[in-house]
C-alpha cells in the first residue's frame, strides 16, 4: 500500500512536468497545426539557465527565496525570448507553406538546439543541486522530498494561471479564435502575428520552469535532456486530445502515473518504451484524443 | 533507358535486353572497380565511399516513403536495426568462428535481412499509416525508438553493447550493387503505374481513390519496399563496421536519413543519392576542424541544413527532377487513336438514404442511368446532391436502401473499388495532383485497368512495358478529347481554371468508367465557357456512349444537353421528367423561387 501510494507521489511530480511541457505542445499545435518539435529542447535551454543562475548566486550552498525565484524567473524570461525568436525566424517564414515543411524545420530546430546546446555549454552532464530542495522527507512512511512539493505546487500554479489567460482573457479568446480559422480571425481583427509570438512565448515560460523543476528532481542537467521529457509530453497532449488545454493536463499526469506504476511493478528499463506504446495505442484506437474531437474532411 | 536495340528482331527479346542491360553492365564495371582497387586493408577513403553507399540506400529507401508517397517517417533507423540485427544474427549461426562465408549464402542473408526489415514494415506500416502528416512521423519515431529499446533489452542481440565480430563481404562490389540495385528498382517503380499511385497518394487521397487507387494498399507498400532496403543497408552498415550497436540506430540516424532525403529533395531518387554523399562527406571534410576544436559538428550541420533549406530551398537540391532531366528536356511525343467504348446500363439506386445522426441528408433517393443517358441532377444550394455523389462513390455508405453499380451491390466497398465497377467523377472544389503535369494526372487514372505488377515494373517485362505504352496513348487521347494535348507536360497547378476543369473530366474518363458523374463542371465559368463545355460533355457522351450525371445549379444551362432531370431538395427527390415537364412543375418552381436568390450563387 505504501509502495503504491509512493509511486502515486513519484507519478504525480512527473505528470505535473509532463503536463507543464505538454501545455506548450498543445497550445502551438492549436494556433499553428504544428508540433513543436523543439519545445523539449527550449526546456533544456531554461534547465542550462537554471543551473548557471544557480552556480552564480550560490543557490546550491544557501538556498534562499529570493534565490530560487531569480531562477526560476530569469530561466523563464530566458526561454521566452528564446521561443519568441523561434517563431520569428523558423516558423513564420514557412506559415504559408505545406505543414511538411514547418515539420522539418520544427525537427531542425530542435537538433540545433541540441547539438548548439552542446557546442555552447559543452556536453555535461552537470549536477543541478540544491540539497536542502532534494532530501527526501520522511511523511508517515512516504518519501517526499521538497523538490517534488514544489514541482506540484508550481505546476498546477501555473497550470491555473494558464487556464485563465486562455478562458477569460482577450489574448485567449484571440489564441482560441486562430485555432479555428487563423484568416476569418484576421479578418475580425485580431492580429494573429502577435497571437502566435504570444503563444509560442508562454509555451516556452511554461517549458522553462519545466526544465527547471525537471533538473532538479533528476539532480542533472545537460544539451541533450530536452529530448525525451520532450516526445514524451508530445505523447501526453496527444493523449489528451491535442489543441486541448485541460487535455493536456489531464494527459501529462495521467501519463506520469502509467509510467511510473508500469515501471515500478515490472522492468524499468523499458521505462521509455512506455510512453510511446501509449502513443501508438491512443492514436491507433482514438486518434483525437481521450478529450478532442473527430474531425471529417469534407469532400 | 533502352537505346541500342536495333540488332533484336523480336519485341520479346528487345524487351529482355531493355530490362536486363543496366544490371549486365553494372555487374562487370562494380566487379572491375573492386580488382582495381588495392587488396588488404581498407583505406580511409574507401571506408568513406562504402559509408556513402549504405547511406544512399537508406536515403532512396526512404525517399519512396516521406518523397513519392508523401508520408512521413521518422523511424527509418528503426528498419535499418531490423536489418542490420538479422544479418548479424545469421552470420553468426551459420559460421560461428567468423569465417568468411559463401557468396550465395551472403546473398540470401543480405535478403533475409531486407525480408525481417519488410516485415517489420509491414507491422508498423499498417495500422500506423492510417495516421497522416505529423502524427505519423511522431508514431514512426516510437516505433523506431521501441525496435531500438528492444534490442538494447535482449542480450541475445548484445543488449547496449551491441555486436561485434560481424565478417560479411561488404566490399566495393557487394555495396555498389545493392546501391545499384535500389536504384533501379525504385526508380522503374516509379516509372510505371505503381508510381503514378504512389504520387497520386501524395497529391491527394479523395482523388486517388476516385481515380481506382487503393491509397491504403500503396502507403502500406511503400512502407514495405522502403524497409526492405533500409534492412538491407542495415545490414551492409554492420558489415562495414564489422559491428553493430544500438546507439547506431536512434532517432538521431533516422533523422540523418530524413535530412538526406529533402536536402536532395522529396521525390528525387538521384537527388537521395548526391544528398547522401554529401552529408555523409561533410563532416569528414570537416574533421580538422572537428579535432583541433574538439566540438561535434556533425549534427549541428545537419539542422542547419533542415532550417535554412526550408526557409530558402523548401524543395531541396533537385525538387522531384533527377540527375538527367538537369541536361535534357523532356521530348513529346504526339500521337492519337481512335478508341471506342461500350458500355451497358448500368446503375441502379434503391431508396438510397443517407443520415448523420439526427440529420437526414437524402432520403429515399432513386435513380436509373442506362447507357448513353445524360442526366442531371439540380436543386437549390444544401439541396444534398453532392452527398448524393458521394453515396454513388462510396465516399459515405448508405444507411438505408442499396446502389447497383453493373448489376453489382456496391456495400461496403471502398472508393477505389468502385471506381473499378466504372463509376468516374470529379470534384466540386477541383481535385487534381497539383504537382503532377496535366499527362500524369491522366495516366493515373488508367491505374485500374493496369495489370502489371511491382515485379513486372521494375523487371520492365514485355506486359509492363506494353501497358505502359498503351497507358500512355489513351492518357494522350483524352487530353486531346478535351483539347488539353498542348499542355500534356504542364503542371496541372498551372493551368487556367477552365482548364483545370476539363483536365479532371480527361482524367475521370481515363479511369475508363461506363458512368461518368460530373460535380458542377461549369462551376466558376463565363457563359461561352460553359457552352463550349456543355458541348465537350456531349461530344463526350456520343463518342465513348457514357452514361453521364451531372450536377448543376444554373436550370437554363442544362435544359439544352439533359434527356432527364431530377430535382433535389432538403434532400428530397422533388421532381423528375424531361426538361420541358420540370420548368413547369410547381413544386420547382416554389424550391427555386422561394429561393430565388440562391439560384445565382
Amino acid at each position: 500500500m505504501i509502495e503504491l501510494l509512493q509511486h502515486l507521489v513519484n507519478g504525480l511530480s512527473v505528470g505535473a512536468i509532463y503536463a507543464l511541457i505538454a501545455l506548450g505542445y498543445t497550445m502551438v499545435y492549436g494556433v499553428l497545426q504544428l508540433i513543436n518539435f523543439a519545445n523539449g529542447d527550449v526546456l533544456m535551454v531554461g534547465a542550462m539557465m537554471g543551473y548557471y543562475v544557480a552556480s552564480w548566486t550560490g543557490e546550491g550552498r544557501h538556498p534562499t527565496y529570493g534565490g530560487a525565484a531569480l531562477i526560476l524567473i530569469s530561466s523563464m524570461a530566458m526561454c521566452g525570448v528564446l521561443g519568441f525568436l523561434i517563431e520569428r525566424f523558423a516558423y513564420r517564414p514557412l506559415r504559408d507553406r505545406p505543414r511538411i515543411n514547418s515539420l522539418i524545420t520544427a525537427i531542425g530546430v530542435s537538433f540545433l538546439l541540441e547539438y548548439g546546446g552542446q557546442l555552447v555549454f559543452k556536453p555535461g552532464p552537470y549536477s543541478f543541486e540544491i540539497a536542502p530542495y532534494q532530501l527526501p522527507m520522511n511523511v508517515g512512511g512516504l518519501y517526499v522530498s521538497w523538490s517534488d512539493a514544489i514541482t506540484l505546487g508550481l505546476a498546477f500554479a501555473l497550470m491555473l494561471v494558464l487556464q485563465w489567460i486562455v478562458y477569460r482573457t482577450k489574448i485567449g479568446m484571440a489564441m482560441r479564435a486562430i485555432s479555428h480559422d487563423p484568416r476569418i480571425a484576421a479578418l475580425m481583427g485580431v492580429n494573429v502575428d502577435f497571437v502566435i509570438s504570444f503563444t509560442f512565448v508562454l509555451g516556452s515560460v511554461l517549458a522553462a520552469a519545466a526544465g527547471v523543476l525537471y533538473g532538479m528532481k533528476y539532480h542533472r542537467v545537460d544539451p541533450l535532456m530536452g529530448l525525451l521529457p520532450g516526445l514524451k509530453a508530445f505523447v501526453a497532449a496527444v493523449l489528451g486530445g491535442i489543441g486541448n488545454v485541460p487535455g493536456a493536463m489531464a494527459g501529462g499526469i495521467l501519463l506520469g502515473l502509467v509510467e511510473e506504476l508500469v515501471a515500478g511493478y515490472t522492468s524499468s528499463s523499458f521505462r521509455d518504451a512506455i510512453a510511446f506504446g501509449i502513443l501508438i495505442l491512443v492514436l491507433l484506437v482514438r486518434p483525437s484524443g481521450l478529450f478532442g474531437k473527430t474531425v471529417v474532411e469534407k469532400v | 533507358m533502352a537505346k541500342t536495340t536495333g540488332t533484336f528482331k523480336s519485341p520479346r527479346a528487345r524487351a529482355f535486353v531493355a530490362a536486363w542491360w543496366p544490371i549486365a553492365a553494372a555487374l562487370p564495371a562494380l566487379w572491375v572497380l573492386r580488382a582495381a582497387l588495392p587488396s588488404g586493408e581498407r583505406s580511409y577513403y574507401l571506408q568513406i565511399a562504402l559509408l556513402c553507399g549504405c547511406n544512399a540506400i537508406a536515403a532512396v529507401s526512404l525517399n519512396l516513403v516521406n518523397g513519392a508517397t508523401g508520408q512521413f517517417s521518422l523511424g527509418h533507423a528503426g528498419f535499418m536495426a531490423v536489418g542490420g540485427y538479422t544479418a548479424a544474427t545469421l552470420l553468426h549461426a551459420i559460421s560461428p568462428d567468423q569465417l568468411s562465408i559463401s557468396i550465395p549464402l551472403f546473398v540470401l542473408v543480405l535478403l533475409l535481412a531486407g525480408g525481417a526489415a519488410a516485415v517489420a514494415g509491414y507491422a508498423v506500416g499498417k495500422p500506423s499509416l492510417r495516421l497522416r502528416g505529423d502524427y505519423l512521423a511522431i508514431v514512426t519515431l516510437g516505433f523506431g525508438e521501441i525496435i531500438r529499446v528492444v534490442i538494447e533489452n535482449t542480450p541475445f542481440l548484445g543488449g547496449a553493447t551491441g555486436l561485434s565480430g560481424i565478417s560479411m563481404p561488404a566490399d566495393a562490389f557487394w555495396i555498389g550493387l545493392a546501391v545499384f540495385a535500389t536504384i533501379l528498382t525504385i526508380r522503374r517503380l516509379m516509372l510505371s503505374t505503381h508510381g503514378r499511385a504512389f504520387l497520386a497518394v501524395r497529391e491527394d487521397e479523395v482523388a486517388a481513390q476516385a481515380m481506382g487507387v487503393d491509397t491504403t494498399g500503396y502507403k502500406v507498400r511503400a512502407f514495405v519496399i522502403s524497409a526492405f532496403f533500409a534492412g538491407i543497408a542495415g545490414a551492409l552498415l554492420g558489415g562495414l563496421y564489422h559491428n553493430l550497436s544500438p546507439k547506431s540506430f536512434t532517432f538521431v540516424k533516422s533523422i540523418e536519413v530524413v535530412a538526406m532525403v529533402v536536402l536532395g529533395g522529396l521525390g528525387s531518387v538521384t537527388g537521395s543519392v548526391v544528398a547522401a554523399v554529401l552529408l555523409t562527406l561533410l563532416p569528414e571534410v570537416l574533421r580538422p576542424l572537428q579535432e583541433a576544436t574538439g566540438l561535434d559538428f556533425r549534427m549541428t550541420l545537419y539542422s542547419m541544413t533542415l532550417i535554412l533549406l526550408m526557409l530558402f530551398r523548401p524543395e531541396g537540391l533537385l525538387g522531384q527532377r533527377e540527375v538527367w532531366d538537369l541536361w535534357k528536356k523532356r521530348r513529346a511525343r504526339r500521337e492519337a487513336a481512335p478508341a471506342a467504348t461500350d458500355a451497358e446500363p448500368i446503375v441502379r439506386v434503391e431508396h438510397a438514404t443517407l443520415r448523420f445522426g439526427g440529420l437526414t441528408a437524402v432520403s429515399d433517393f432513386n435513380l436509373t442511368l442506362k447507357a448513353g443517358e445524360l442526366v442531371a441532377l439540380i436543386g437549390p444550394n444544401g439541396a444534398g446532391k453532392t452527398t448524393v455523389f458521394n453515396l454513388l462513390t462510396g465516399v459515405y455508405p448508405p444507411s438505408e436502401g442499396r446502389i447497383l453499380v453493373g448489376g453489382r451491390s456496391t456495400q461496403g466497398l471502398a472508393p477505389h473499388e468502385i471506381s473499378a465497377l466504372g463509376l468516374a467523377r470529379t470534384f466540386q472544389n477541383i481535385r487534381l495532383f497539383k504537382q503532377l503535369t496535366a499527362f500524369d494526372n491522366v495516366r493515373i487514372a488508367c491505374h485500374g485497368k493496369a495489370r502489371e505488377s511491382m515485379a513486372g515494373a521494375v523487371r520492365r517485362s514485355a506486359r509492363a512495358l506494353s501497358e505502359e505504352a498503351w497507358i500512355a496513348e489513351r492518357a494522350e487521347e483524352f487530353l486531346e478529347v478535351l483539347g488539353l494535348a498542348h499542355r500534356r507536360d504542364e503542371l496541372a497547378k498551372n493551368l487556367p481554371y477552365g482548364e483545370q476543369r476539363r483536365l479532371e473530366i480527361a482524367r475521370a474518363l481515363a479511369s475508363g468508367p461506363r458512368v461518368l458523374l460530373l460535380d458542377e463542371p461549369a462551376a466558376g465559368m463565363n457563359a461561352s465557357e460553359t457552352a463550349s463545355l456543355m458541348e465537350t460533355v456531349r461530344g463526350i457522351r456520343d463518342r465513348f456512349g457514357l452514361a453521364i450525371f451531372l450536377i448543376e445549379h444554373d436550370m437554363k444551362l442544362v435544359m439544352g444537353i439533359s434527356e432527364r432531370i431530377l430535382v433535389l431538395d432538403h434532400g428530397v427527390i422533388i421532381a423528375e421528367g424531361a426538361p420541358k415537364a420540370i420548368v413547369q412543375d410547381p413544386k420547382v418552381i416554389e424550391a427555386y423561387l422561394g429561393a430565388a436568390s440562391e439560384d445565382a450563387a
